[in-house]
């Protein structure tokens, strides 16, 4: 028998429990603040009601929402294949949970300090798309199959950009570690590559709106034409696994801008994962800002954007961070 | 006595990813739903993936990930919806027997001549395979072996220039 069981297995295994409860932890967090922050900008108190009197402005809110989506039954529709339609759920969340373990929270708060950590979130993020397709397609309804079908065309045409801008910040860093990436940048924002890089902040942050599904670029679920899109044929925690994959994904992508442009852990004063969770949750703010202020794009207009004019930009900006890095 | 029992470790970790390889790509070739059969082999794609991690060469793997699971099996699952090729297409009929062992000899023939090759001509394996930084690999392609790199760039422009030509005589003939 193996006597001792090797310390870096036991570090990912309590990493990833520990992620789970972060991202269960988290969603919770969001949900009531995307209620919130919509009740505001609509002029209107959000949810206020549930709970006794000892907890105000209804914050056992989502727990009564997550109690409803577990209690709820969950079947399959009749013509769906049964397989790929629980597969599916289960492909959207697992990678989301796999993306934490190269972030680093703080300096020394990181599951595992690789040096591939970038190119393992851009892997694992990637396959999402695969999972909305698979639920699309399997659920045997044509709201379902054009959500899958708009998300394919998104995400194929998204991650062209994405790609690009983080190659021009890889480039000016020369390592495709997170840990390196945050430690190269100082503590002050004049110091932060979000200087050297204005235009590849703006272009990534426009992207990974989009491959989050994140208004305005929410076509595969556009509820106003599709009804839910992929998920509509989902119920209770099937439903609620891509919701928190949602979710996930959206602190996925704050990571990484808060890492790649805005210095990671890095502040004066205060301890590093504090300003790592406020550069975060102010992203996050910022893309639920987004959300209740702008109106969807058209479908034509989304990939417009992307083909006519991301790309190209993100093009110019690689050729002239190579440019400069050259000199 | 403790080195033996990683080694027994490492052959049954070994051996769950050949599971996985090999169950994907039974699952690829027999169902009758093209979209289970992408299920399949994208269950293949992660099991090399794995192999490669298990070589200790990560960087590899994540491509593997990243293009071929990420990008490549969703090119494919966008044409099989373009197809519109559903389980009780024409194609879904009972074949004979002849061809079940026609597909059984296509299938074993390079698979024996590469394990023969591999065996006879591996190199003599590590206990713990170190890991190759990404700039020795980098070097490596463009230094060493930078005509075929340049080549398989090649190969795929002129794949993709082939695929917009025949989109627009398609067009053409509508």
């Amino acid at each position: 028998m193996i006597e001792a069981i090797p310390t870096q297995f036991i570090i990912i295994f309590v990493g990833l429990l520990a992620i789970m409860a972060f991202v269960g932890l988290n969603a919770v967090v969001l949900v009531y603040l995307e209620r919130k922050v919509a009740g505001f900008i609509h002029r209107r108190p959000g949810p206020y009601e549930v709970g006794p009197p000892c907890f105000p402005h209804g914050i056992l809110q989502p727990l009564a929402d997550g109690l409803k989506l577990v209690g709820k039954q969950i079947f399959t529709p009749r013509g769906a294949d049964s397989f790929l339609f629980w597969l599916a759920p289960m492909i959207s969340i697992a990678p989301a949970i796999v993306c934490f373990i190269a972030i680093p929270f703080g300096p020394y708060l990181q599951v595992i300090n690789t040096n591939v950590g970038l190119i393992l979130i851009l892997a694992f993020t990637g396959i999402n798309v695969l999972a909305l397709c698979l639920a699309g397609w399997a659920s045997q309804n044509k709201y379902g199959l054009i959500g899958a079908a708009r998300d394919i065309s998104q995400g194929v045409a998204y991650e062209i950009p994405l790609l690009l801008v983080v190659l021009s910040v890889v480039f000016m860093t020369g390592t495709f570690n997170l840990f390196d990436i945050a430690d190269g940048q100082g503590a002050w924002p004049w110091q932060w590559y979000i200087v050297y890089q204005p235009l590849a902040f703006i272009l990534f942050f426009i992207c990974a709106l989009a491959e989050t599904n994140r208004n305005p670029f929410d076509l595969p679920e556009a509820e106003s034409e599709l009804t839910a899109g992929f998920h509509t044929e989902y119920s209770g925690m099937a439903f609620a696994c891509f919701f928190l994959a949602e979710y996930a994904y959206m602190v996925v992508a704050a990571c990484i801008i808060a890492i790649l442009f805005l210095g990671g852990f890095q502040g004066p004063v205060a301890p590093g994962i504090w300003w790592f969770l406020a550069k975060v949750y102010v992203l996050l703010l910022i893309m639920i800002w987004i959300r209740w202020t702008f109106p969807r794009v058209r479908f034509d207009q989304l990939l417009n954007i992307c083909w006519k004019w991301l790309i190209p930009l993100a093009v110019l900006n690689l050729l002239i961070t190579l440019a400069v890095i050259a000199l | 006595m403790e080195n033996l029992e990683y080694e027994r470790l490492a052959w049954a970790v070994l051996f769950g990813h050949i599971v996985i390889i090999v169950v994907g790509g039974f699952m690829t070739v027999l169902s009758q739903s093209l979209v289970r059969a992408l299920v399949g082999l994208i269950m293949t794609l992660f099991g090399v993936a794995g192999l490669f991690f298990l070589m200790a060469a990560p960087f590899i793997a994540l491509m593997q990930i990243l293009i071929y699971v990420g990008a490549v099996s969703v090119l494919i699952f966008f044409a099989i919806m373009l197809t519109s090729a559903w389980p009780g297409g024409d194609e879904s009929g009972k074949c004979s027997g002849r061809k079940y062992i026609y597909a059984g000899v296509a299938g074993l023939v390079p698979a024996v001549i590469l394990a023969t090759a591999a065996i006879r001509s591996a190199p003599p394996s590590f206990l713990v395979p170190e890991e190759t930084e990404i700039s020795v690999l980098g070097k490596f392609f463009l230094e060493d072996f930078i005509l075929p790199f340049e080549l398989i760039s090649l190969l795929l422009t002129v794949a993709m220039a082939g695929a917009v030509v025949l989109a627009f005589e398609m067009r053409r003939k509508k």
